[in-house]
């Protein structure tokens, strides 16, 4: 179980359901995705956060 | 009758499509003139199809990656 | 599972009950289709937390246009038919779809699971609670988060950066640092969020672009900028996007007049008192755990660290103390995205190999019937023409778009549906496709983006190839961006449909390839991050072959002492080499080097060769290259081998361990820090140097406290809780004095022994040190190696030698070449903890390939037309992917050409191969030239 939907939670469930196993990812909004959703753009290459 | 122009817009899947997608879900207007094709990447668009597309009476082309 | 929440943990490791608490969304996530009717009627307005309140959204909302599930929620507590049931209820009136559910209720789930990943993240500091820098009361004062909304195209004014007072566009903007970071007396807060200085620069930036002649200032104490090309940013954004930096902390923001414009008060580094007037302040916020994190974290037995965050120890980096329950991201200490990334993996790999016995045995694979050969058929089309309850229906006359649709050439079949992606339209299709014998597909609906994997599966399910399919996407380019020209949106409903008919008619049937998978790895470089990569990986059940160039296991590690938490490095290596020398799954290669690589992700064949000339070739699906770094030899600065008693800081340690009667007997220590980093040669930051000199200064300190110990630093970046070290060091009298990169220090040897000169910024003159001992904390460098076993693999190095990552922020341990992974110093200079971090995510990225027999490659793959194809090989150059490759063929008659060859597991369809080619001879499957021109003629028949 993966409790937290950001970028970090998000890599270890796909990393996880991705090997063999079966993942649940707990989130505790209403959609996943965390901070980094919230990010206008990113460095170093300014690209847009989604 | 007035002029409507016709311009043709590739897209990259992964960007402007996207970005295309994402103007319908934001309720953004802009004229219907525009027809949107979908590519796996702006670069595949070949120099011909966008010279047919001339050809065939395009007013205008977008390649947008 | 979403609006969900962990109550409780009972059980152990491998074997956790798991207390979720599931809050009712009040709208039926399976009836939902997003159309947002809800949202328009819904009366009540309330700030909008995404937006960082700096926007308003509806109490009933979807968190953000780009949200997975993109499904609406209500807010119960705003929401005022659930607060007075009764009254309002608007939205479930005008809902099309009929999703909303008022009589949801909250649902407790007990889960059993192996093992636990806690990652809840950070919240950001909230300057509110302080009440020094006017947040809250002056509007221009915001937070960098709210900034960031500003400059988003989807927050409160489009992108448009304006103060929020008047609307007036803003032209000087001040960026204070540490706000809620470094600062015990107005937060509590003593650690370092690391990730301020970063973000205030590349808000700097951006605020630049989107206000041509902005003035921005940002005031620091030190500029953190450690991370991966974060330093070059840094200096292009003094000298390039002219952003001015000043060095100190400001402490008050006080109104300046009444049109909402700001003053600030502060000393500048020579001493002065100076006052500057801004349009807008930006409080650069630092990161917290969350209080009900820390609550959870109690309730869970976890030992948090004095800053909340969970504690871990730097050679298992992302365990908390209990075992069976992992951590990652900001949790586990204040870190960036790309760090966060790595420890995601990392937990994975660290879940992965606990739970590893259980691999495969509660997923399964889906079956589907066998497909039909439609290859000699005419095509018989179906078109599916969706109203998306009113979204499209009520903006396009989809009856008319429907007849239209029935006499374009090869359409057999038109149905309209409310709902064509709902679960009944699908058994509906499905039977259709079967009765009527089509063999082709159109959904007229919304975005391939999202729904085409659906429809897909359900060509699939009625026994036909996937691909045979092509979507119009009628609402969001169409009926959502011409809501207001109905008629126009209808043509172009028809135009479309009729371009996607057109491009569906010549498309064949496509097969995903399968690749098989040699389920063993090759680790290349036996230092702290090889070793680790390749424990995991051998306790997950993968056999590793681990090459070493050395005789010796170590790498770099060898050479270190303690980790900045003060673990012992050598007994941790000791025991990881006994480990590895007796692993059944390991095949270590000491004294071996990398000759030759060839084939490609699943399926890569390298040739070693040992010390004797020996070679093997090693058959590996994945590899993971951690070839690690070599520090720098400061030859001739600083008086490096020539004065006696100027040492590195490596040398240093290894000096004091042994008892060296001079540092034994020294008085004065004199730390300079930046030895070969962060100039002109080598522009970036070797991130451990801080720290470990700090930690070098404090013991040197705690063994005799009269010693005078001075650090000579450009920036102290002893980021994350590491900060409470520079505390210690402080406090303990060792002595930090700032100098800029024109002003490096100067050693000098004279009769009464070593004298550091360095220029006083306060006192504005020389200071003159005479010291007995002078540690130099010199660069970490990439190794040179590192060049050869890049082409070898055919993997980037970047300017400064280190292995270039596939995406900054994304994929920090994946090279762009599928199957190949970096970690450790290979990548960048780090500390131990984050080599062992990165190397466990390399493990575990590699495992999602190990753990497959095959893999399956997207049929969206270029493909060669060999009448076509005269081998003038332009294709070559342009494709990102080394995908291609020149071959020469021999006729029947002996004749020898040349043509193009595809790899089709490196090729990811991008068609850059067809847009260059000049004589057709090659085109990318669905996507093809002929079917491309075919749509563009059909957009242009009428």
């Amino acid at each position: 179980m993966v409790v937290g939907g950001g970028i970090a939670g998000m890599q270890s469930a796909l990393d996880l359901a991705n090997s063999g196993y079966y993942v649940y990812l707990l989130e505790r909004s209403g959609a996943i995705g965390g901070a980094m959703a919230q990010l206008d753009k990113t460095f170093p290459t300014n690209d847009c956060s989604m | 009758m007035s002029y409507e122009p016709k311009i043709i817009a590739f897209c990259c899947n992964w960007c402007s499509y996207a970005a295309a997608d994402l103007a319908g879900i934001s309720r953004m207007e802009y004229p219907s003139n525009i027809r949107i094709i979908r590519v796996m990447c702006s670069g595949m668009v070949h120099p011909e199809t966008v010279v047919e597309a001339f050809n065939l009476g395009a007013d205008g082309i977008m390649v947008l990656g | 599972m979403t609006l969900s929440e962990v109550t409780g943990v009972s059980g152990s490791e491998g074997n956790f009950i798991v207390s979720v608490k599931e809050h009712p969304r009040y709208v039926d996530m399976t009836k939902c289709i997003a159309c947002g009717e809800c949202a328009a009627k819904c009366p009540k307005k309330v700030d909008d937390d995404y937006n960082a309140s700096t926007k308003k959204r509806k109490a009933i909302f979807v968190k953000y246009s780009q949200a997975v599930p993109l499904k609406y929620q209500i807010d119960a507590d705003q929401c005022i038919y659930l607060q007075k049931p009764g009254k309002c209820g608007f939205c479930a009136k005008v809902c099309p779809a009929g999703a909303i559910n008022f009589e949801d209720t909250e649902k407790n789930h007990e889960i059993n699971v192996g093992s636990i990943i806690l990652a809840p993240g950070f919240q950001a500091f909230d300057p509110k609670d302080a009440g020094i820098w006017g947040y809250g009361t002056l509007p221009n004062v915001i937070t960098s988060m709210q900034l960031e909304r500003y400059c988003s195209a989807t927050g409160p004014t489009e992108g448009h950066l304006i103060r929020p007072s008047d609307g007036k566009s803003a032209r000087k903007i001040a960026f204070l640092q540490c706000v809620g970071s470094r600062d015990e007396n107005k937060c509590g807060n003593g650690y370092c969020s690391s990730v301020c200085c970063m973000y205030a620069i590349k808000e700097a930036v951006i605020a630049k672009d989107h206000v041509p002649g902005l003035q921005t200032t940002i005031f620091f104490m030190d500029m953190r900028t450690h991370g991966k090309d974060f330093d070059r940013y840094y200096q292009r954004a003094k000298s390039e996007s002219g952003v001015r930096f000043m060095r100190c902390r400001v402490h008050g923001v006080e109104p300046h007049g009444t049109d909402g414009d700001l003053r600030l008060h502060y000393i500048n580094e020579e001493g002065r008192q100076v006052e500057e007037y801004y349009d807008m302040v930006v409080l650069s916020v630092g990161l917290q755990t969350p209080k009900p994190v820390v609550r959870l974290a109690k309730n869970l037995g976890i030992q948090l660290t004095s800053g909340n965050f969970a504690a871990t120890s730097n050679f298992m980096p992302v365990l908390t103390s209990k075992p069976g329950i992992f951590t990652c991201g900001a949790f586990a200490g204040p870190k960036d995205i790309p760090q966060s990334v790595i420890e995601g993996s990392a937990a994975a790999a660290g879940a992965g190999n606990l739970l590893a016995t259980s691999r495969h045995t509660l997923t399964r694979d889906k079956i589907f019937p066998t497909e039909r050969d439609i290859s000699c058929e005419e095509p018989k089309i179906g078109v599916f023409v969706c109203h998306c309850g009113s979204n499209i229906a009520g903006v396009v006359d989809v009856s008319s778009v429907a007849d239209y649709a029935a006499t374009l050439p090869g359409v057999a079949h038109v149905e309209r549906n409310l709902f064509t992606c709902s679960q009944d339209t699908q058994d509906l299709m499905v039977n259709l496709i079967k009765e009527k014998g089509l063999n082709r597909v159109v959904v007229a609906a919304c975005t391939p983006r999202t729904h085409e994997p659906l429809f897909r599966e359900t060509l699939k399910a009625a026994g036909i190839n996937e691909y045979l399919f092509e979507m119009a996407n009628i609402r969001n380019q169409n009926s959502w961006v011409h809501a207001k020209e109905p008629a126009k949106a209808t043509a172009k409903a028809k135009d479309l449909i009729r371009m996607a008919v057109a491009k569906v008619s010549p498309q064949f049937a496509l097969h995903q390839l399968s690749v098989p998978v040699t389920r063993a790895a090759l680790v290349v470089g036996g230092g702290l991050a090889g070793m680790t990569a390749a424990l995991n990986l051998a306790d997950q059940g993968f056999p590793v072959h681990l090459v070493e160039k050395s005789a010796q296991l170590g790498g770099f590690a060898r050479m270190l002492d303690h980790t900045w938490k003060g673990d012992e490095i050598k007994p941790q290596l000791a025991n990881m080499t006994a480990r590895i020398e007796n692993h059944y799954n390991i095949t270590l290669h000491l004294q071996s080097e990398i000759k030759e690589v060839e084939g490609y992700v699943g399926n890569f064949r390298t040739t070693v060769q040992n010390k004797a000339g020996d070679k093997t070739v090693i058959e590996h699906g994945a590899g993971i290259i951690a070839t690690g770094g070599k520090r720098f030899r400061p030859l001739k600065e600083y008086g490096y081998g020539e004065i006696k008693g100027v040492y590195t800081g490596i040398e240093f340690d290894t000096l004091r361990k042994a008892g060296d009667i001079n540092v034994k007997e020294g008085k004065t220590f004199v730390f300079i820090q930046c030895v070969g980093s962060r100039q002109k040669d080598r522009p970036y930051c070797s991130k451990v140097c801080c720290t470990h000199s700090v930690q070098s200064a404090i013991r040197l300190k705690k063994e005799d406290a009269t010693r005078k110990v001075y650090i000579l630093y450009r920036d102290m970046r002893t980021y994350g809780e590491r900060e409470l070290l520079y505390k210690e060091a402080r406090q303990l009298g060792v002595i930090f004095i700032n100098y800029e990169l024109h002003g490096k220090p100067l050693v000098k040897h004279d009769m009464a022994g070593i004298q550091v000169e360095v220029w006083d910024h306060v006192l504005h003159r020389p200071l003159f040190i005479s010291a007995d001992v002078v540690i130099l904390a010199e660069a970490i460098l990439a190794n040179q190696d590192g060049k050869k076993i890049a082409q070898l693999f055919k993997i980037p190095v970047d300017s400064d030698g280190f292995f270039q990552e596939a995406h900054a922020k994304l994929r920090p341990v994946d090279f762009v070449t599928d199957g190949l992974f970096v970690a450790g110093l290979a990548h960048y200079p780090k500390p131990v903890e984050e080599s062992i971090a990165q190397a466990m995510a390399a493990s575990a990225r590699a495992a999602t390939l190990l753990s497959k027999e095959s893999i399956t490659l997207e049929a969206i793959k270029a493909t060669v037309v060999e009448d076509n194809c005269d081998g003038c090989a332009l294709c070559l150059d342009v494709c990102p992917f080394s995908a291609i490759s020149l071959m020469e063929y021999k006729d029947n008659e002996g004749k020898i050409s040349r043509r193009i060859e595809i790899n089709k597991a490196q090729c990811k369809g991008c068609g850059l191969c067809q847009g260059t080619c000049p004589k057709r001879g090659v085109f990318v499957a669905g996507f093809s030239l002929d079917q491309i021109n075919k749509q563009v003629a059909a957009a242009l028949a009428v």
